[in-house]
């Protein structure tokens, strides 16, 4: 006897015979071997019972002069259940499609909400976004981690200080901290200018107010500079004291530089596997090479998929391992000093305003301790000493 | 003259080789699982098949087979499986 199931893979049917001689009828049936099953009988003149698909045709034959009639009654099995299912295909497809539309609008940039900016600094930040795919309609799943995002548009916008970026659903709030600009403002207030450091006026531009001291004087801090007090004796006026006063500063720093560095270099050779997690399983989908790196990176990247309002639990997750190698740099006492002076200028520099301009520098002292050069720079700096000092009027 | 013999040898060959009688005479085989089932091999058609009584040629006479609500589970030319409330089998000779 066959299985069950071969029937439901090949198709079977139900059917019911109607005549006289069916017990004829079903000897002739198993002479020509056509297979029935589950055979009762009905009432007198009929009978049902369930045969193979495949041997319709020969049942035919077989019945041609019993006189008897074949009614089907019922169709099973794989070849019945595929003409169905291609019939009811329309609901199918349509439940696919409905499921990919609401997918694709889960996992799509909806608002993008900016935070803390005024009218013109959240419009560069729109650009700026824009400009990297971030834009209304943009799939989340092709623009880049909020990470970058963060890194991109802090770097390019020179307004913001900073920016955070957060999803949250189909929204992306941006929160904004804008660079405080001092306020250039004319002060009308009396005040005068008084030197900020320690310093040799080189250079004197007074707009409004009287001159103190005079170029090549030398002034402490606090020292006054202009005053805001013009006019002869008797009637003196008071005035908002305005003006460029330039003067010789003087910086001294301490450089260490070690002659002997070990640091690690990537060295270009990644690694790359991507996975498709569900739940805690991980599949990986597609590789490279099988290479193993003795001494790597590793940098997980992950994307996850949203319907209607719940995360998915699949998670397509990108790993790639960077080679890195051990470098070591040497230098000579001579490049030691250069890199340690160039350090030096640059740390100096930072600190400076943008105005002010480094004169001369002059190493006061040089020595080689513990494998790093020590070097100690003296510069000379003209910038601008004048700060405004408001004038209190007692009387 | 020449059957009889033939029968008479057929006998003798059983009892002295005892080699199963279905094989040797041509005789049905048939197998009950309690009442439900009834399991017959060796039969020569069907003769009648009704839901209290099934009917079957054998090579020599027929076997009857009454009951409640009869199934045939299952006809090749020489087997038959038969389910149901079996309450009878009989042997009509010829």
């Amino acid at each position: 006897m066959k299985n069950e199931w071969m029937y439901q893979l090949t198709g079977n049917l139900r059917v019911r015979i109607v005549g006289k001689g069916l017990e004829r009828l079903l000897n002739e049936f198993t002479r020509r071997g056509i297979y029935v099953w589950n055979v009762r009988r009905e009432r007198d003149d009929s009978l049902t019972c369930h045969m193979l698909l495949r041997d319709i045709h020969h049942v035919r034959g077989a019945m041609r002069k019993s006189g008897c009639k074949l009614y089907v009654l019922d169709r099973r099995g794989a070849p019945f259940w595929l003409k169905a299912s291609w019939k009811n295909s329309g609901i199918v497809v349509g439940v696919v499609t409905f499921i990919c539309i609401v997918f694709i609008l889960s996992n799509m940039i909806w608002r993008i909400e900016v935070t803390g900016a005024n009218p013109e600094v959240e419009h560069t930040v729109r650009q700026q976004l824009k400009k990297i795919g971030v834009e209304r309609g943009a799939l989340q799943f092709v623009i880049p981690s909020p990470e970058t995002i963060q890194r991109t548009v802090m770097n390019n916008i020179d307004a913001i200080t900073w920016i955070g970026v957060e999803w949250r659903g189909t929204t992306l709030y941006c929160q904004v901290v804008e660079k405080k600009r001092p306020t250039e403002t004319k002060s009308n207030t009396p005040q005068h200018l008084v030197a900020k450091k320690k310093a040799v006026i080189t250079y004197m531009f007074v707009e409004q107010g009287q001159a103190v001291v005079e170029v090549n004087d030398h002034v402490v801090p606090g020292q006054l500079l202009v005053s805001g007090f013009i006019g002869k004796e008797g009637q003196t006026e008071i005035v908002p004291a305005r003006g460029q006063i330039l003067g010789e500063t003087w910086y001294k720093s301490t450089v260490a530089v070690p002659m002997k560095t070990t640091f690690y270099m990537l060295t270009g050779k990644k690694r790359e596997t991507h996975y498709v997690r569900f739940w805690s399983w991980k599949i990986p989908i597609f590789w490279d090479h099988e290479e193993q790196f003795s001494q790597f990176e590793k940098q997980v990247d992950e994307k996850t998929f949203r319907f209607f309002t719940w995360t998915l639990p699949i998670v397509y997750e990108k790993v790639v391992w960077r080679e890195k190698e051990v470098a070591v740099r040497e230098y000579s006492y001579e490049q030691a000093k250069a890199v340690a002076k160039q350090i030096a200028r640059e740390q100096l520099q930072r600190q400076l305003p943008a105005d002010a301009n480094i004169q001369g520098e002059k190493v006061l002292h040089e020595a080689k301790e513990n494998g790093k050069v020590k070097v100690e720079m003296h510069y000379q700096v003209i910038e601008n000493i004048a700060i405004p000092q408001p004038i209190i009027q007692g009387d | 003259m020449i059957r009889k013999w033939k029968n008479k040898m057929r006998q003798w060959l059983t009892n002295q080789m005892e080699l199963p009688a279905d094989v040797v005479a041509d005789l049905p085989r048939i197998t009950m699982i309690g009442h439900i089932h009834i399991y017959i091999e060796n039969h020569r058609g069907l003769l009648l098949f009704t839901d209290r009584e099934l009917r079957l040629l054998l090579k020599n006479g027929q076997l009857l087979v009454k009951g409640e609500s009869f199934t045939i589970k299952t006809i090749l030319p020489e087997e038959i499986l038969l389910e149901g409330k079996i309450s009878q089998v009989l042997y009509l000779e010829e």
